[in-house]
Order: C-alpha cells, then structure tokens, then sequence
C-alpha cells in the first residue's frame, strides 16, 4: 500500500476513535445529571417531631444535587416494617437509604447485611447496644449528654437540692438507643442528689396517653427523655394533670417550644434536627457519589432552651428549622 | 541550528523519519494541516465569541430577572406601607381609643381582610408597650415585653421614619402552637386615649413567607447562579442556603455586596471567582444579590464545548478525504509521469506519459523531447568515437606500413650493397627517428616541432628513394615548434605530394615540396605546398568528401582520415583546406588551434576531450550518465 494512503488511513482511523471518544463521554456526562437518589426512613414521618431534620435533608439534597425521598410512615414501626420499607426503596432503585432504627435485637445484623447492598447511614440513635461494635455510620446527638444537661439544668433550678423531691420518667420507648443513653446521663447527673425516682413511664400505647400521666404517683418533677413524651407531658401540665410537677425535657418540635413558652416546660434541651438530617444526607450523598468513600459518623450539637432565651437570636434560628 | 546539525551527525538514524515524502502525502499533509488549523482557529474564535455571549447573556437575563423581582418586592414593600399609611390615617388619627375602639377595630379589620394573604397581623401599642388594638383578634402573650422589642425601640427612636425589622419570630401572639416568621414594619403613631394625645407605635407584620415565596421563584431552576437578599449592613434576610450559613456549614460574602453600589462587580470569595449583581431595594435599603460563579459560565459552555470539539473532529476528517481526493487527483499525473520516467530510466523504455494538467503534459512533452535528444546525441557520440578508434586504427596502420617499410629496407639494402654504407647508415637513423616519433609512448598529441621532425624523417627517406628528384623545404615560425597537433598528420600529405604531385618529375624540373608553419588568430597552419601536376578543382572538392572510394595508392591512409582526425579533436572548425592548380602544384593546409603544449593539455587532448569544451566523455560513460545509472 503506498505511503499516503497509509497516512490516510491511519490518520481518519485516529480521528474517528476521538470522535467516538469524544461522543462516549459526552454521553457520560449527560447521564451523569441524572441525579442520584436517597430514601430517607422515619417512624412518624409526617409528625412536626422532623420538620428541622426534613429541611436539612432538603438543604442538603439541594447543595448535593440528590433527589431525596421522605417515605410515609406511621406512629409507631416494627423492626419488620421497617426492614419492609428499606428493601421496598432499594427496589424502586434508591442509591443510599437514611434510617431511623426502631428498637430491635435484629436490627444490627439485618442492616450490615443491607449494607453490603447499599450504603446505609443511621439517624437519632445507633442500633448496637452501648459496648457493641457496629460498622453502620449514624449521625446523632449525643444522647448521654443530652440527659446529663437537663439533669443539670434541674440541678441549677434547685440549687442542687434536690433531696426528697420525686422524679418521673416518661420516654416514647424503654428499650431504645438513644432513650436509654439519654437517661443513663439524667441519672448520672442526679446521681448525687438524693431525688427519687418514683416511677418511669414508656411505650405509651395511642390508647391510653391521654390518661397514663394522670394515673401516676404525684411527682415534683417530671422528664420527658424525648419530643413524643414531652408533647405528651406538656399537654397535659397545660391541662393542669400533673398535680404542678415541673416539666423538663427533649424535644425538637414547636409544641415543645410552645410548651416552654407558655410556661408548662421548664427546660427544654433541642438538638440539633437540622444539623443532623444535614449531614446524614451529606454523607449519604458523598458515599453516593464516591464509592470509595467511607461514610464517618457524626455528632451533632444540642441547645438548652429556657423560656427567657427562646426568642434570642440564636434560638430563633433553632425554631425557624422547626418551623419549616 | 548548530546543536540540531550536531545533534543529526550524532544520531543520523533520526534523519531516516526525514526521509523526502511523496508528493501525494505532502500535497495531504499540507491540505489536512492547514485546514485543521484553520478549523481550530475558527473553532476556538467561535467557542470563545459564543461564550462571551453566553455570559453576557446570563448576566443580562440575571439582571432583567433581578429587576422585575426588585419591581414586585419594591410592589410589596410599598403596599405594607400603604397598609401603614391606612391604618394610621384612616384609623388611628381618625378615632379616639377609648369612645371609638369598635371604629378602630371594624376599620383594622377591614385593612386586614384586605390584604391578609400577605399580612400577619396588625397591632397599636401605646407609649407604654400596652396593646391598645390588634388584628386578628388573638390572645397577647403574657409578657412580651413589647418596649425592649427592636422594632419598638427603633419606631420610637426615629419617629419620622417606617422601619423594617429583620426577619424574626413573631412572639407577641398566642398562635397556638405555631410559630410565624414575620418582617415588622414599625412607625411611630399619635394616638388618642380618653381624649389625650399620646405618641405609640403601630405594627404591620409581614408574613415573611410573602417574601421568600418571591426569592424562592427567583431561585428556582436555576444551575449554580443564586440570588438573596439581605438588608444595607449585609445581614441576610433571604438565602437559599440560609441555615447552612447560620450553620456555619457555609458562607456568603453579603457584607461586602452590601457596601456595593448597583451593577455588576467581579470578586473573589473563598477562592471561587464570581460575578455579583447588586441592586438596591428602594427606601428599606435592602440589597438584593444576585451571585453567578464562573463554574455557571464554564457548565454552560459544557455542551457547547463538545460540540465544537465534534464538529472540528468531523471536519477535520471530511477534510482529511477531500485533502485526499485532492492530492490523488493533483498528484496523479505527476506520478503517473514519474513512474514512467522511472521504468525509462530502469531500461524498460516505455513512452514517457504525457497527461494532466497543461503543465504537466509540457513537462511529459518536454522529458519526452529531452530524451529523444539524448538518444540521437548518444547515437552521434557512438558513431563519432567508432570513427574516431577506426582512425586512429588507420593512423596506427600507417606507422607500419609494410609497403613503405618493404620499399625503406630495399633502399638500404641496396645502398649497402652499393657501399654507400653512410647514406644506408643515415637512411636507418632517419627510419628509426620515424618510428620513434610514430610511437610517441602511445600518445596522439606531439608537439608540432616532432610532428615536423617526423615529416623530415620521412621526406628525407623518401627522397633517398626518389633519388633526390625533387627538394624539401621547411619555412617554420618558430612560435608553432610548442603547440599541440594531432600526430602522424604531415606524413600522409607529404606522401599524396610525392605520389601525385612531385614523385614523377625528373630532378632537371625542379621539384619542390614546402613546408611552412604560421600561427594566425590564435590558429596554427601549416601548409605543404608542391609545385606538381596540380589538380582540377573537381578533384579538390572530391578529396575531402565521403565516399566509399578505396585508396588506390599511397599508404591508404588519404587527406579525408586527416581531416576527420583533426575536427574530432579540435572541432568542425578546423581541419585541412586544399587549394590546387593544374600544373600549378597544390597546396594543402593544415588549420589547428594553437594550443600550446603542457602535460595538462596534451593529457586533456589526449583523453579525447573535444578543444574548446570542458568535458566530453567516451561512449560508454555517456550511456551510463544519460540513463542515470
């Protein structure tokens, strides 16, 4: 073959590989606008409990370019339907889920299984039990300090005598993560203070938590450890039920604000909702778009609120997440 | 330059990939670079016009867009004061609070059903911070401690003034469990009380929602550029990213878009370059922010980018087949032409292509005429040098004549027998001085002065022989003695003088044969003049030409060999003239050039080189050179 019709050839066979090249990645890149998506799943999905958390999924799925999907849950899941939930979104082709873990002894080992399929980020508590290893990333508050603040806070308003008064727990679960962590911190802040604990109150049934509270032992203080048992306490000190005990507790929803605010919550400790689905949604997001990325857990920071600071700037800030 | 030479004389394998190209790949690689390089030139210029444009477009649209939102927000801000205006001069100024509350009340109210898709709530507070009127009809807080509240302390600062507050939570009402984000617009009132004048302040609270609704609309679809708002110190009233810089998660340089004037500024945030349209909310001072990174100019391009890069790279090998179809058809009868003349020049001699272009088929034409030439002059090359061996084979054969050397002999024989042993001693030495100039060592050039020697060897032999019947004279210049001659070309016509002109003549006739020798304009003649029977000038004109006549006397070696000898060497222009008279004699001149006699010019004459040309080669060597072998 002669030497210019070598050249010929060679050279169109060079421009057509870059053009296909060229074209392939083209392609890519349009592919590549396809957003990715995560699916997020809470107990009580639409309670106001999430709003903060919500608008930070929403902010962060904004910033990251993720299409997130809040799935609709009711009050109160079981470990199978939740398990249900996560493999329905895997189906419907998710890329990475956000799980709020129900109280459950299979629910490490169903999830690390999961997650080998798919990235899986925890939020509100972890699913391993205090001492136990779990690889699952979770973001969370740090429930511990959390319950050791407001024992604090109760301290401070009692000038640290406490004796003989009586205490009552209320919490939503008896067994979860982050109800147990929080009331190993109250109990390590009271722990010197000689009050006694005349009752606990949880896994409240829908049926009876407009009269469980009443039924109680007279106490002097009352602590919510979460905002279903705090919305449930503050009702109920507005209906005048709770023979004037003092009300404090977690919470993150604007009837716990409203509930300090009107004087029926004497404490509220708010953690940072926003922050956490924020960041549970950026590093879902970053695992996403990264498959050699580990995701980190994270913690996120909590307010204590009284009533004269709730409208400061700051705290402004908190309930404009709650608002949303 | 230098260290490139050096470079080649080291490595000179690199000279193997600068190999000179055919014309067809050169004629393609020219075509194809030039066009690219020209498409590239295009395809940037356009990528780089069409860009310019993209972003003014973006600004531009960014700035109509940012107009019309500050036109509706402006809209807004001013129907919250008219709201103001109305309830302040229509309501307050016009009732007293404590006779005329159910005016007040009915006409608020009326304001407030009027325009409560954009209003929270409408509220009176007295010097005091006491409520005095509000609408909707809630329940007040317990304590809102109203004085200490900012648009308060502002409205009562600057008394002359509407103020907007910054966004905030609406905490003065009882909302049942909801917790509203208002903006306050405050101004100091004069109300009535009981009949008394008291200054207070009235409340418009703006639903906040109003307002993010407007800067969401403004956000939405948009692929990078944002837009907020914040008021003249840079706090920021609305950002699509608002927790997240409360968060600190981000940030946002809105102090500094603050202290900008409206129009378009470039800056540098957080290492990001970016353009930042400001444009300023009419009397509340607010800036409303528009912010496009360049990342959003270069997303925008992306597509485009990839277009220009297909479009070059499709152009580029459209091109690369039409440089092709090109330079086949442009080099096509250039090669054809070439191969032609290679497979002459390879020996194969076929008809030299003549096609194409104009040009092209006058280059065929010509190469085919040049060879043509080349043919016939090689063809005259071979017949000249075939005659030139075949003269000086004759020169050769009559050095050793064996009838003049039979006859010499005879003479000497006889001339001993006679006891005339000196005249046979002399006539020896005169056939040995003969043959030794003859033999000049193999050369064909002598000086003209052997060449007269050799002539007086000869006519002194003969002349023993013609018993001296005739005499011999030599008149030479003595300028001719060391010029260059052909050998040997003296001797046959001295030896025509004798046979025809004085061989006959008893020694009473006075026979007489000359030689003269004279150099004229650069010429040599000698001249043999015999005073013999003469010739008719028939006879003379016959002498010199052609034919195929066999010499029927003499040696056999006749004046036209002397002729030829002499033009082969020296040219046409010279060679011998013969003027006779019938029994007047003959004179036969010999014309030469007078080249004067050095071993370099007898070694030049010598190897056949033609006088007067540089170079001339023998017959082989020219087939050779013309072939190009």
């Amino acid at each position: 073959m002669e030497n210019s019709k070598k050249i010929f050839i060679v050279t169109e066979a060079i421009l057509a590989v870059i053009v296909l090249l060229v074209s392939i990645t083209m392609l890519r890149e349009k592919s590549r606008e396809k957003w990715d998506k995560v699916s997020v799943i809470i107990q009580d999905s639409d309670d106001n409990a999430w709003a903060a958390f919500k608008y930070g999924l929403r902010m962060a799925a904004q910033d990251w370019e993720i299409d997130m999907v809040v799935v609709g849950t009711g009050e109160k899941l079981t470990e199978e339907e939740e398990m249900k939930a996560i493999q329905n979104q895997i189906d419907l082709g998710a890329d990475a889920v956000i799980v709020q873990p129900v109280p459950g002894d299979g629910m490490q080992s169903s999830l690390e299984k999961l997650q080998n399929r798919i990235p899986i980020m925890l939020v509100e508590s972890s699913v391993a039990k205090r001492g136990i290893e779990c690889n699952i990333p979770v973001v969370l508050p740090d429930n511990y300090a959390m319950g050791r603040a407001l024992g604090e806070e109760l301290q401070k308003d009692y000038n640290g005598n406490l004796k003989g008064k009586k205490l009552g727990i209320v919490s939503q679960y008896a067994d979860s993560n982050a109800v147990t962590e929080r009331r190993e911190g109250l109990k390590a802040a009271l722990d010197q203070s000689e009050i006694e604990i005349c009752w606990e109150v949880s896994d409240i049934s829908p049926d009876e938590k407009d009269r469980i509270l009443e039924s109680q032992a007279k106490a002097d203080v009352i602590i919510a450890l979460d905002d279903y048992s705090l919305t449930l306490v503050g009702k109920s000190a507005s209906a005048n039920s709770l023979y004037g005990a003092l009300v404090y507790g977690i919470g993150n929803s604007t009837e716990a604000v409203y509930y300090l605010d009107a004087g029926f919550v004497q404490c509220l400790v708010a953690p940072d909702e926003f922050n956490m689905g924020y960041q549970s949604l950026t590093e879902a997001a970053k695992r996403v778009k990264n498959m050699f990325r580990e995701p980190q857990s994270r913690i996120v920071s909590f307010t204590v609120i009284r009533r004269d600071t709730l409208f400061s700037e700051e705290n402004q800030k908190i309930l404009f997440t709650m608002s949303q | 330059m230098v260290k490139i030479r050096n470079l080649i004389q080291k490595h000179p394998e690199y000279l193997k990939g600068l190999k000179p190209r055919g014309m067809q790949s050169v004629i393609m690689i020219a075509f194809t670079c030039i066009s690219v390089a020209i498409m590239l030139i295009l395809g940037i210029m356009m990528y780089f016009r069409v860009s310019a444009s993209s972003r003014q477009e973006i600004v531009e649209s960014s700035k109509t867009l940012m107009k019309q939102t500050g036109e509706n927000m402006e809209d807004y801000l001013m129907s919250m004061r008219q709201i103001s205006d109305a309830v302040y001069y229509n309501v307050i100024k016009e009732n007293d609070f404590s006779s005329q509350n159910g005016n007040i009340q009915r006409g608020m109210n009326l304001i407030y059903e009027a325009n409560k898709d954009n209003l929270r709530s409408i509220a009176i507070y007295n010097n005091y911070g006491s409520l005095m009127g509000a609408e909707p009809v809630v329940l007040q807080k317990e304590d809102p401690n109203v004085i200490k509240q900012d648009w308060y302390k502002r409205a009562m600062a600057e008394m002359e003034n509407m103020h907007f507050s910054m966004p905030h939570v609406q905490n003065l009402f009882d909302e049942s469990m909801r917790y509203y984000w208002v903006i306050t617009l405050s101004r100091a009132v004069e109300l009535t009380d009981h009949g008394v004048p008291q200054m207070g302040v009235l409340l418009v609270d703006m639903d906040y929602s109003s307002i993010s609704r407007i800067m969401k609309q403004m956000n939405t679809k948009n692929r990078g550029q944002y837009y907020y708002l914040c008021d003249g110190s840079g706090e920021i009233i609305y950002h699509t990213r608002q927790m997240q810089i409360n968060n600190g998660i981000s940030s946002e340089n809105s102090e500094k878009a603050a202290s900008y004037k409206d129009g378009v500024y470039d800056e540098v945030f957080e290492g990001e370059h970016r353009k930042v349209i400001v444009n300023t909310i009419s009397y509340t001072g607010w800036k409303l922010v528009g912010v496009i990174p360049y990342s959003v100019f270069t997303h925008g391009m992306f597509d485009l980018r990839y277009f220009i890069v297909l479009l070059i790279l499709l152009m580029a090998m459209m091109l690369g087949v039409i440089s092709r179809v090109v330079s086949v058809k442009v080099s096509s009868p250039i090669l054809k032409l070439n191969t032609s003349v290679l497979e002459y020049e390879a020996g194969k001699q076929p008809e030299i292509y003549i096609g194409g272009s104009m040009e092209i088929r006058h280059l065929g034409d010509s190469i085919q005429r040049s060879y043509e030439q080349i043919d016939s002059l090689m063809h005259k090359i071979v017949l000249e040098q075939t005659e030139r061996r075949k003269s000086e084979l004759d020169a050769l054969q009559s050095q050793i004549n064996p009838h003049f050397l039979y006859n010499a002999l005879d003479s000497i024989t006889w001339m001993i027998e006679g006891g005339r042993n000196d005249e046979a001693a002399f006539m020896i030495s005169q056939l040995a001085k003969l043959f030794r100039i003859s033999l000049s060592k193999g050369r064909t050039i002598i000086t003209v002065e052997e060449e007269l020697q050799h002539a007086q060897s000869y006519m002194n032999i003969q002349k023993i022989r013609y018993k001296n019947c005739f005499s011999f004279i030599q008149d030479i210049d003595p300028g001719v003695n060391s010029c260059c001659t052909v050998k040997l070309i003296l001797q046959p016509i001295l030896e025509n003088a004798i046979q025809y002109g004085v061989g006959d003549m008893d020694e009473e006739d006075g026979g007489e044969i000359k030689i003269t020798g004279r150099r004229k304009e650069g010429m040599v003649i000698l001249s043999v003049t015999d005073n013999g029977i003469g010739m008719s000038e028939e006879e003379v004109r016959f002498l010199l030409k052609e034919s195929n006549r066999v010499p029927s006397h003499g040696s056999g070696v006749g004046l036209l060999n002397v002729n030829k000898r002499i033009q082969l060497l020296f040219g046409k222009q010279y060679g011998l003239t013969i003027e006779s008279e019938p029994d007047e004699g003959t004179k036969v001149s010999i014309c030469i050039p007078a080249v004067p006699y050095t071993e370099e010019n007898r070694k030049m004459l010598d190897a056949g080189h033609p006088f007067g040309k540089d170079s001339v080669l023998d017959q082989d060597d020219a087939n050779r050179s013309y072939k190009g072998i």
